[in-house]
């Protein structure tokens, strides 16, 4: 004979609830960590220099953002399409996605001061076209430069060994960081069925063990690096 | 609050991260200064956490999100002037690999995000918080860091939004057009302060108190207060962080002098005096001994470097003018000090 609890359809719905926030954050970290493990950079054979390539990237952006002859700002355009048309296929859509976010969040910022005055429709585009250029130039930069490359540049600009350590470091932690938080996320998900009335606490709880996780981790990297022989001289490393 | 590239003119870019370079230089030697060498790279671990802070969306009303840029907890678990190193990098990772903020307006970004959010916020916060740590009062801290977060925050939506609203007053062509940011201050100042006093500034509260309750609560010991206290040669060294950050700001702030249309009072030149009209009618005449009088105009013609564009001679001379303040100052402190030494002796 079955208890009669075990008989009864079970019809027990989790009441809804509004937030989806671990999905977005999940979703936005899943995003930074497919760029960063790709962000190798794939870089061709006959690639120039990182060095090179980083003076020329600002003299572009100085040009591009100084001059107002509209011939010249087309020339800058033809030199990024022309270099965005040697890359391939699957590299072209990823620097067109963000091209064409900022042209139109651009677009829309401007609208309301073409509305106000039409004679600012020319200056207005001129803008825009400038964003455009730009974001789709350092596009092309970060998908043609491998990350070492650029931070072994930066030694030859003289940044302080301090600066470059860090940064390297930085970009490392980001990604075992934010696996962890993808990990600790996804935890949180799976255990919250229904409405989550402590939001807030699983806020603090995430950033504030990914934050304890990482002064962890520094100690035992500074301990493996004592043990071969670091001697606290950042300049040499 | 990422401003792109193009939305700034360069002369302002220039400016702004001219403005960094004392923030930055004091930084780095002030955390080489405090941080033991084992915690150097906890501000590499201070920039991934800034960068995947900016990523976390936190719940808001209604089942909405939005996200934090945490400067000001950055500040509250690593000293200021670490925070201001670690946004830094995170910034610059971000307009390099994502195209999030531009690299020329780099310093502009920085300016905001990396020094008036986690020092204001920090300043904010200690000022209320007072020696509440020391006692033990933890409700005290905890309503110090949400201020202190909502007011850093806000502050650096407001340089920020005077950053886009002098754009077309600097930047025009010919007909009066602007080349860079269209919108002037009366509308920057409303577009960016409204969503960031009433969204904005709450999420960065929340984040911020959140997270810092709950190192505070599982590892009090790990708070840059702590490391303060623990470490008590470090809190009797005499700060100078106002002075530099006087000085960034002074250097930032010199573009506002253009906007304004008229000389400023009191500093008239001779041919200006005669259009005064002090008492309702126009003075009518130069008093006689400015006109013979010895003129500086020789050295530096209302500020003007001959016939260089406007801007760019401005910021020269707010740069030479602050320069020259510091050697002043240094100089006349030694001469004070080896008095004081003299006198000791």
């Amino acid at each position: 004979m079955l208890p009669e609890w075990m008989t009864k359809t079970e019809d027990y719905a989790p009441p809804k609830d509004g937030g989806a926030f671990y999905r977005k954050t999940l979703k936005s970290l899943g995003g930074i960590m497919k760029r960063l493990k790709v962000e190798g950079g794939k870089e061709g054979r006959f690639s120039l220099p990182a060095w090179l390539k980083i003076i020329l990237l600002l003299g572009l952006i100085i040009l591009v953002s100084v001059v107002q002859d509209r011939l010249i700002i087309m020339a800058c355009g033809a030199l990024v399409l022309v270099r965005l048309a040697m890359m391939p296929a699957g590299d072209i859509w990823g620097v067109l996605k963000t091209t064409i976010f900022a042209g139109v969040f651009c677009a829309v910022l401007v609208t309301p001061a073409v509305i106000m005055d039409p004679a600012r429709l020319s200056n207005s585009l001129r803008l825009v076209l400038k964003v455009m250029i730009c974001v789709t130039a350092v596009g092309e930069f970060n998908r043609t430069t491998q990350w070492n490359h650029v931070t072994g540049a930066l030694r030859k600009f003289h940044v302080p060994g301090v600066i470059i350590f860090i940064m390297d470091i930085t970009f490392r932690y980001i990604v075992l960081l934010g696996k962890l938080m993808e990990e600790l996320l996804t935890a949180v998900e799976l255990r919250s069925v229904g409405r989550n009335d402590k939001k807030y606490a699983s806020v603090g709880g995430i950033m504030g063990v990914t934050f304890l996780r990482g002064s962890e981790m520094n100690k035992e990297m500074y301990e493996a690096m004592q043990c071969r022989g670091f001697t606290d001289d950042y300049e040499g490393l | 609050m990422h401003i792109p590239e193009n939305y700034l003119s360069p002369a302002t870019c220039a400016v702004m991260t001219a403005a960094m370079v004392p923030v930055w230089v004091h930084s780095v030697k002030k955390v080489k200064e405090e941080l033991p060498k084992d915690k150097i790279a906890m501000v590499g671990v201070g920039a991934a956490f800034s960068f995947l802070g900016m990523m976390f969306n936190v719940p808001l009303v209604g089942g909405t999100t939005g996200h934090a840029v945490g400067g000001t907890l950055i500040a509250l678990l690593f000293g200021p002037e670490a925070a201001c190193l670690g946004v830094s990098i995170a910034l610059l990772l971000q307009a390099l690999i994502f195209g999030d903020g531009g690299i020329l307006s780099f310093g502009a970004n920085c300016f905001n995000m990396a020094f008036i959010l986690p020092f204001v916020g920090y300043g904010v916060y200690k000022l209320i918080a007072g020696k509440a740590a020391q006692e033990g009062k933890s409700g005290r801290l905890y309503v110090a860091a949400a201020i202190g977060s909502y007011v850093g925050i806000c502050l650096a939506a407001l340089a920020c939004s005077i950053e886009f609203g002098i754009q077309p007053m600097i930047a025009h062509d010919a007909a009066g057009n602007a080349l860079y940011c269209p919108y002037g201050l009366s509308i920057a100042i409303p577009a960016m302060m409204i969503p960031h006093m009433a969204v904005a500034g709450v999420i960065e509260a929340v984040f911020t108190v959140a997270i810092y309750a709950f190192v505070r609560k599982t590892s009090p010991d790990m708070t840059y207060d702590s490391i303060r206290l623990a470490n008590p040669k470090v809190e009797s060294k005499k700060s100078r962080t106002p002075v530099f950050a006087l000085v960034a700001v002074l250097i930032a702030a010199t573009p506002l002098g253009l906007l304004a249309t008229g000389t400023a009072w009191g500093e008239w030149g001779a041919d200006e005096i005669a259009e005064i009209a002090e008492t309702g009618s126009p003075l009518g005449y130069t008093p006689k001994g400015m006109l013979e009088g010895f003129s500086l105009d020789v050295l530096m013609p209302d500020y003007t470097l001959g016939e260089m564009n406007e801007v760019v001679a401005y910021i020269l001379s707010a740069i030479i003018g602050t320069a020259l303040l510091v050697i002043i100052f240094k100089l006349l402190s030694m001469a004070l000090r080896g008095k004081s030494a003299k006198n000791a002796a």
